[in-house]
């Protein structure tokens, strides 16, 4: 199976063409179900190697390279040959994550069948989430940075058209422009990051980077750089601070899409490229240190902003982005194991509960959660389902989110008990905000009678995907920590000076400490709004309404961006403006004028001199020629001939007698 | 022997040809032409270029004087017997050519002591290498300038008989 | 026999053909003067080549040559000669002076 592991991204992308260029546009196409095949396949691919992986019948890592391109050059006058090659990389976290890939693809396109029903443009969706899924997949199994970065910029692309999927409206318009250039921004990094790693190193064959960095030849700067620049790629892939600005806008598209891109796959590509290239990060530890307090910080922000939030799908992508902030938090502390574990879980439980909110929005047609409540009992399988996931990612045990986040507390806790504690901090925060959704969307009274009413539960090719993510919510952390799986699959040895200033936590209070503190979380939002009114939360609201206010408004971050591109375009206008009135003005028009000047004067001194010297010539010659003419008789050739004859003849007397 | 044949051969050419020039009867004229071109022919047989004067006969005498003597016939007339055959500037160029043969008598008086060494030997083998191969291109060159020539001369000389004249 | 015999009769042969060229009223006899002055020219690359260089015969192949360039000079002359008699009706170089500036 391990051969074929090529197939896994071309099947996708060659459906996706089938997809979009084979039939017309039909609101009851049957195109998505080729897509859902396909998906079904590499599933059932991936699975298979992924079991393979887990029996140890496949030795890891895997490689098999293709030649692409192959060109040459001179370094100091010696040839130099690079060959490309193009080729699968796969190891213990490229085949769980081909799972979880391939898997949430599969559910989110059968739900979407149900989702979509009866859009325009129905056909043209699913081509796009197959392109997703083949890019995503690229990126994963990619041998060549090269190629990763190919794919994951078509992610990007695909990113771009699922968000603006209904361009019609200006909000998705607006938002998916927001999503690819703020993503373009860290894109730059990565890229030259990818540049500077092709200069020190001639390759972009992953394992070559890896032998090369880890033999110790590249220069501690260099290192430093390069993960410095891959994090700017991974700050905005991912939704990180301060690039983290475009996630929330991007729910404007379907929630399928914020499901399978904006909570489980794409925005996880950051962390996975990360972990892809963690040998860069363990040869330079205060890249690693800038990526565990870049992770801290979005976690903490994040986690805040989604308290106050009232749409529910931005409560879920503050909730993604604090998450993405843990697992970097983990890559950076050196729990390379916790980050790929949460990375996992987390992908099954967030799929879940976006397309449980999808659900709710499919039956209420509004996203605003004070317009909800109490549909516990008119959608029971949704808000049970919800329940689960939102018990898996608050860390309660023994749902997935509780082995772990616990993971990456104590690594933390390895790491800095400040960090612990801002991030416990953090976890915090999400059991209540998480409860706090679910209370005000499924329980409580009624807000909105008639929208209440109309409300119902969605057909089964909705809800079936949802009872199996929910199942996964709950098995997947436990199955994957069973006998240590996860170490087993993805493990990073560390050098020795990592692991020199540990504190070693005690597993057991941090494990129940924890949850401890989480039930008291949530209590504390039951308390808040579980109950029919919410006349406490409200009076906190306005005492706290500073604070409040300053997370509605995302800390500024929005305003501080549009004040930099209003910077920027003042720079710009300037640089216009400096252009045209000094440069132009001065430089280019006057340099005309002087030499037009020189022009006007070289042109006088032709036509007086030059040309009146060329005439008097001319003008001699026929004077000569007309004096001439008074000699010879008109039009006869012998008497030329006579002449020339003369002429001949004087010079030969001239020539030899003379 | 050489010398005979060659001073034989330039008298006659010489006489030919100015016959040639003087002649009032263009058929006599012709007829002169071609013996001074036969006579040139002999010297070049008397300087060992065998190949030449086969070529010279047959092109010169064989073809052009010939050639030259049918056009005399077509378009000559009965009157141009009584007419003038030399136009008035005959004395001046008589001058110019005496002066000329001066000026050239000057410069071939450097060439007075150069004398042959080597005995003729037969050249058509030689000259026909030469032609196919380092003069293959002015070869080739040549043979399009005689096809420009027949054409030119088919362009010239036809007439249109739709037209009238 | 020396260079000089030949080129004098070359020389005298290219001035009796010059002096035919420049005094005959006949169109035809100004071709066949000019064929005088060809012929001239063709002993002088003949001897040059025996006196001089007898080991090659490059002087010949030029001779031939110009043999058949004049020979190609006659046809398109004579083809002139006869479109022109065709035209004015005259022989003579006289009456036919389109060359009149």
């Amino acid at each position: 199976m391990l051969e074929y592991v090529w197939l896994i991204p071309l099947l996708p992308l060659f459906a996706s063409f089938v997809i979009l260029f084979a039939t017309k546009e039909d609101p009851h196409s049957p195109m998505p179900f080729v897509g859902i095949a396909v998906m079904g396949w590499c599933l059932i691919q991936s699975i298979a190697i992924f079991s393979g992986v887990v029996s140890g019948a496949h030795h890891l890592p895997y490689e098999a390279n293709w030649n692409w391109f192959s060109f040459a050059t001179d370094i100091g006058g010696r040839p130099f040959a690079y060959s490309m090659p193009v080729g699968v990389l796969i190891d213990g976290p490229a085949s769980i994550m081909l799972v979880v890939v391939t898997l949430v693809s599969l559910l989110v396109q059968i739900y979407s069948v149900g989702y979509m029903h009866g859009d325009p443009r129905y056909k043209r969706y699913f081509a796009y989430l197959s392109f997703f899924t083949a890019s995503m997949l690229g990126l994963i199994v990619s041998s060549n940075l090269l190629v990763t970065f190919a794919c994951w910029e078509l992610v990007g692309v695909s990113s771009y058209l699922l968000i603006g999927f209904w361009f019609e409206k200006p909000g998705p318009a607006y938002a998916s422009k927001k999503a690819f250039m703020t993503t373009k921004l860290g894109d730059t990094g990565l890229y030259l990051a990818l540049l500077l790693i092709f200069a020190k190193v001639g390759s972009f064959q992953i394992t070559q980077v890896q032998n090369f960095v880890t033999m110790g030849y590249l220069a501690d700067w260099a290192a430093l750089a390069i993960g410095l620049g891959i994090l700017c790629g991974a700050m905005g892939k991912s939704a990180q601070w301060p690039l983290f600005i475009w996630l929330p806008d991007a729910m404007e598209g379907p929630t399928p899409v914020s499901a399978l891109i904006h909570a489980a796959t794409m925005v996880a590509a950051g962390i996975y490229l990360v972990a892809k290239t963690y040998f860069i990060y363990a040869a330079s530890p205060l890249a690693m240190e800038t990526v565990a307090w870049i992770g801290l910080i979005t976690a903490l922000l994040a986690a805040s902003m989604a308290v106050v939030a009232y749409d529910i799908k931005r409560v879920l992508a503050f909730s993604t982005v604090s998450q993405l902030g843990f697992m970097l938090c983990a890559l950076g502390v050196g729990g390379y194991t916790a980050g790929l574990f949460h990375l996992t879980t987390h992908a099954y439980f967030k799929a879940l509960l976006f397309m449980g909110a999808g659900s709710v929005i499919h039956a209420v047609h509004s996203n605003d959660m004070r317009l909800m409540g109490g549909l516990s009992k008119k959608m029971p399988i949704t808000f049970i389902t919800v329940f689960i996931g939102t018990y898996a990612i608050a860390g309660l045990w023994p749902a997935a989110g509780f082995y772990s986040k616990d993971l990456i507390l104590e690594k933390v806790y390895e790491h800095s008990p400040l960090m612990f504690w801002l991030l416990l901090f953090a976890a915090l925060l999400t059991a209540f905000y998480m409860f706090r959704m679910v209370f005000l969307t499924f329980l409580g009274r009624e807000r909105d009678a008639e929208k209440h009413h109309h409300a119902d539960e969605s057909p089964a090719v909705m809800t079936v995907p949802l009872i199996i993510l929910a199942v996964l919510s709950i098995v997947s952390g436990f199955a994957l920590e069973y006998k240590h799986l996860i170490q087993h699959l993805a493990d990073y040895k560390l050098p020795e000076s990592f692991a020199a200033h540990a504190n070693h936590p005690n597993p057991f209070l941090i494990k129940w400490g924890v949850m401890g503190l989480v039930l008291g979380s949530i209590g504390l939002s039951w308390r808040l709004y579980g109950g029919q009114d919410q006349r406490l939360a409200e009076s906190i609201k306005e005492r706290l309404l500073v604070l409040f206010n300053i997370l509605e408004n995302r800390y500024g971050f929005d305003t501080l961006f549009l004040w930099m591109v209003k910077l920027a375009d003042r720079l710009a206008a300037f640089a216009h403006w400096f252009d045209s009135a000094i440069l132009d003005q001065i430089f280019i028009d006057g340099w005309g004028l002087i030499t037009r000047i020189f022009a006007e004067i070289s042109h006088l001194f032709d036509a007086i001199f030059i040309d009146r010297t060329v005439d008097g010539f001319g003008g001699l010659s026929n004077d000569v020629g007309v004096g001439l003419r008074w000699f010879v008789r008109d039009g006869l050739v012998q008497e030329y001939l006579l002449w020339a004859a003369v002429a001949v003849s004087f010079f030969m007397i001239f020539a030899f007698w003379l | 022997m050489e010398s005979f044949s060659f001073y034989s051969m330039s008298a006659v050419a010489l006489v030919s040809a100015l016959l040639v020039v003087t002649l009032r009867n263009a058929v006599h004229s012709a007829l002169f032409l071609g013996l001074s071109l036969a006579a040139v022919g002999g010297l070049y047989a008397v300087l060992g270029a065998d190949f030449l004067f086969g070529g010279q006969i047959l092109v010169y005498v064989g073809g052009i004087a010939v050639l030259i003597m049918f056009v005399v016939m077509l378009l000559g007339r009965a009157s141009d017997l009584h007419l003038r055959q030399v136009n008035n500037q005959w004395m001046a160029a008589l001058l110019v050519c005496g002066i000329s043969f001066l000026g050239l008598w000057k410069v071939i008086g450097l060439f007075t002591a150069s004398k042959t060494q080597t005995p003729p030997r037969p050249t058509t083998h030689e000259l026909g290498r030469l032609m196919l191969a380092e003069y293959a291109v002015p070869f080739e060159l040549i043979s399009l300038v005689l096809l420009a020539a027949l054409l030119g001369a088919i362009f010239f000389s036809h007439i249109d008989k739709k037209e009238p004249s | 026999m020396t260079l000089a015999h030949y080129l004098i009769i070359g020389a005298a042969l290219f001035l009796i053909g010059l002096f035919g060229a420049l005094t005959r009223r006949n169109v035809i006899g100004i071709l066949m003067s000019i064929e005088l002055m060809f012929n001239a020219a063709n002993i002088n690359l003949a001897a040059f080549n025996r006196f001089l260089h007898p080991e090659g015969v490059a002087g010949q192949a030029v001779a031939l040559f110009i043999i058949t360039i004049a020979a190609a000079e006659v046809v398109v002359g004579l083809a002139l000669v006869l479109a022109i008699v065709r035209n004015t009706d005259t022989l003579y170089v006289e009456e036919f002076n389109l060359l009149k500036g």
